[in-house]
């Protein structure tokens, strides 16, 4: 059962360095990609310019690593000798706790080094850790308690903010400790990371003026979660930008901001919700409804001549897969903000009627400052969802004739039409590719940041499943990435299903096997993939984005 | 002929309930859903008469969209200033709400007050002599309305679209006036016709 990858990753770069002929230029839309295919060149890679940022998943959480390495080492010198006890039977408690997981089996070098460190790091902190507990405990129900992850909000003066479960209200002494840990281990110059329990983790983030908590009891890792927390922080960035959050708290450090993020707390719900299903928010992509070529260009170029003045972004989404996208020249949008877009869309019911004008920042575009979004649907029977995004605040008919003569031109050449039947599927089973043993698979081409996915298999149909199979997607995308130790490829064998994660300088893609399937029949199904992707790949994905 | 009116007050007085029993003679039960930013809707009207455009902005309460609801004021024809019968504070922020409109909106908008929710007998904590004496006091027509029963939603835009309409038509002479005296008409014998 040894699954050892790293044996056949001799395979791979030999096959691929007899693939590939002297000119190179040939196979850069080769047919059959390999694995080995360098980035701009793997499925779904557009064609000219990509439409988004280009990201890592990790961009935000590496750079933190990065700023908090030195800070991590100094902690570990200086209370070592003070904790040298207790760090060495939590860390062993720890290191137990991970063989145990090995239901599944992966290797990485190094990989139990690693984890050591982790522990070591983590527990750092852990001298506060008892405290944290047990006020959880005391101030609520068991079903409260056994929630599979908590999110949390506060500001620096400890005031509750946001909590995904329960009222505020009722955990503001529960929030008062949690700033406490923090403000007691910023006392020494410090930081706290994460808190790593008996099932569970508690992870901080700290983004000033405001403090994020994730206690999960999920397999997700401590980066993982504060990923996840990135993703509120910068919703609720977006509905006041960074300076008005700044001023706030530097006029008055104890405001209750649940008084100006009044009506938003579904969405951070929503987004919450989101991040435990969507693969896209794993892999910072978004996915195309699948398209013919024709269909989309006249879609396509019909955003591009409904243009105004201070129009910066056309999109349109079917639900929250993407139709298309135009931008402003040399304006590209990051798919963090596109998600917060989404999960605007997502959790407002009430563009379903009207139009929409409504401020939006977007922090990854600029922190500090609104654009304003014109929302609205192209019909009310549809998830036809159209965004115009402009910097003027005045611009509300310009971009809602904007609409109008978007909506002209579809029908004028009977796109609209076309655009509905293919709506009718907006998924594709997976029995496409012809390879019985694969039941699902996420594939990412990095360059143009964009993901395809099959629908779900009956088997992952129902929520709980579906968050499973979402979980061991995000553990293995956890372990691949792991700042410290990135991996290449990851077999995973499960009881009920095998896995295989695979990532290049290209693509990024996940696989899940029936649990019959085989280590060799998954390398070769890669290849197989990659080759059906290729054959779809202009149906799948935005090959040619456009600008005005 | 294309009235632009404008609703504003509190969030979670119930402006999108109003517009939408209004539009679509229905109530939206269940859940909250809270307006983001401002929503724009075209409904019309067929009055006995004409065909009446409206153009609506349906405003989000939240204290954070102030600034882009104050942008859009100075286009508004009308106001429909509305507070709910169930809370208190959303009847006390009313005098703000005037300073604002006061600030920005075009000197001579037409402004109605309106008490929203008026079928919960049980939960009201705003009396509607308070609601007619402030009213007085600003010099603004006012109403009892529900969007859960419909109580003078119809009759609430009927009034600013007549006042609108006499406007356009010739040159106004006391306007307020007329409102006020075909407000408090309507209002008394749609009142038997409920009981």
């Amino acid at each position: 059962m040894a699954a050892d990858v790293h044996n056949s990753k001799v395979n791979w770069d030999i096959q691929n360095e007899s693939l590939a002929p002297i000119d190179k230029l040939r196979i850069e839309r080769s047919d059959s990609p390999t694995p080995g295919i360098v980035e701009g060149t793997e499925p779904g890679a557009a064609q000219e310019k990509a439409m988004f940022v280009h990201t890592q998943s990790f961009e935000d959480l590496t750079a933190e690593t990065r700023d908090t390495v030195d800070g991590d080492q100094e902690v570990e010198s200086c209370d070592l000798t003070k904790l040298s006890n207790d760090l060495s039977q939590l860390s062993t408690h720890l290191l137990g706790q991970e063989e145990e997981q090995g239901e599944a089996e992966e290797k990485g070098e190094d990989q139990k080094v690693e984890m050591f460190d982790e522990s070591l790091a983590s527990v750092t902190s852990q001298d506060s850790s008892p405290c944290g507990r047990e006020d959880i405990c005391d101030i609520t129900s068991d079903a409260w308690r056994n929630q599979r992850k908590h999110v949390f909000v506060l500001s620096e003066a400890g005031k509750p903010i946001y909590s995904r479960y329960g009222t505020e209200e009722a955990l503001s002494s529960t929030m008062g400790v949690m700033m406490a840990l923090v403000s007691f281990v910023e006392a020494d110059k410090n930081m706290i990371k994460s808190i790593h329990g008996d099932g569970y983790k508690v992870v901080f983030l700290r983004k000033s003026p405001l403090v994020l908590v994730s206690v999960a009891r999920t397999r997700q890792s401590e980066q993982e979660l504060s990923r996840e927390l990135c993703y509120i922080y910068y919703q609720i960035v977006s509905l006041l930008t960074i300076t008005q959050l700044n001023q706030i708290f530097e006029r008055k450090q104890n405001y209750d901001l649940r008084r100006l993020l009044a009506g938003s707390e579904h969405l951070n719900d929503n987004l919450l919700k989101q991040l435990d299903r969507d693969p896209g928010f794993l892999l910072s992509a978004v996915t195309c409804v699948p398209l013919a070529v024709s269909t989309r260009d006249i879609i396509t170029s019909s955003l591009q001549a409904a243009k105004a003045k201070n129009l910066v972004f056309s999109i349109l989404l079917a639900g929250n897969q993407l139709v298309s996208l135009v931008r402003k020249k040399d304006q590209y949008l990051h798919p963090m903000d596109l998600h917060l877009l989404l999960n605007l869309v997502g959790s407002s019911s009430s563009f379903r009627e009207g139009e929409g004008w409504t401020p939006i920042c977007l922090p990854k575009f600029n922190p500090s400052g609104f654009f304003h979004a014109h929302i609205s649907y192209l019909d009310s029977s549809s998830d036809l969802c159209l965004i115009l995004i402009s910097t003027s605040r005045e611009d509300f008919f310009c971009l809602s004739d904007c609409k109008h003569r978007f909506l002209e031109r579809l029908w004028r050449r009977n796109a609209f039409q076309n655009l509905l039947e293919a709506l009718q599927t907006p998924t594709y089973p997976v029995d496409l590719v012809g390879i019985p043993e694969l039941r699902h698979f996420v594939y990412k081409s990095k360059s143009s940041g964009l993901y395809t996915s099959p629908e779900l298999p009956p088997t992952y149909l129902v929520d709980e499943e579906q968050e499973r199979l979402m979980g061991l997607y995000q553990y293995l995308h956890g372990r691949i990435h792991n700042s410290r130790n990135p991996l290449r490829y990851i077999y995973h064998c499960g009881q009920r299903e095998n896995l295989l994660a695979w990532v290049t300088s290209g693509f990024e893609m996940y696989l899940c096997f029936s649990p019959l399937g085989t280590k060799v029949l998954a390398m070769n199904t890669v290849t197989k993939l990659l080759k059906w992707i290729r054959k779809e790949e202009d149906r799948l994905f935005i090959l040619s984005p456009q600008t005005y | 002929l294309s009235l632009q009116v404008m609703l504003v007050g509190d969030s979670g007085v119930g402006k999108t309930c109003l517009l939408v029993r209004f539009k679509d003679g229905a109530f939206l039960a269940g859940s909250f859903i809270s307006t983001v930013g401002i929503d724009f809707r075209r409904p019309h009207l067929l009055t006995s008469s004409s065909l009446l455009l409206f153009q609506m902005w349906d405003t989000a309460g939240q204290e954070r969209f102030r600034s882009v609801t104050h942008a859009y004021y100075r286009d508004a024809h009308a106001l429909l200033l509305l507070y709910d019968v169930t809370n208190k504070s959303s009847f006390d922020n009313i005098q703000a709400w005037l300073t604002e409109i006061h600030e920005y909106a075009q000197q001579d908008v037409v402004l109605m007050l309106l008490g929203n929710k008026a079928d919960a007998t049980h939960e009201r904590v705003v009396k509607r002599e308070d609601g007619e004496k402030l009213a007085k006091e600003f010099g603004v027509p006012f109403m009892e309305t529900s969007a859960k029963s419909g109580l003078n939603v119809e009759l609430a835009f009927m009034a600013i679209a007549k006042e609108l309409k006499h406007r356009s038509m010739k040159t106004p002479n006391e306007p307020k006036f007329r409102l006020h005296e075909y407000v408090n008409k309507e209002m008394k014998s749609s009142g038997c016709c409920k009981s």
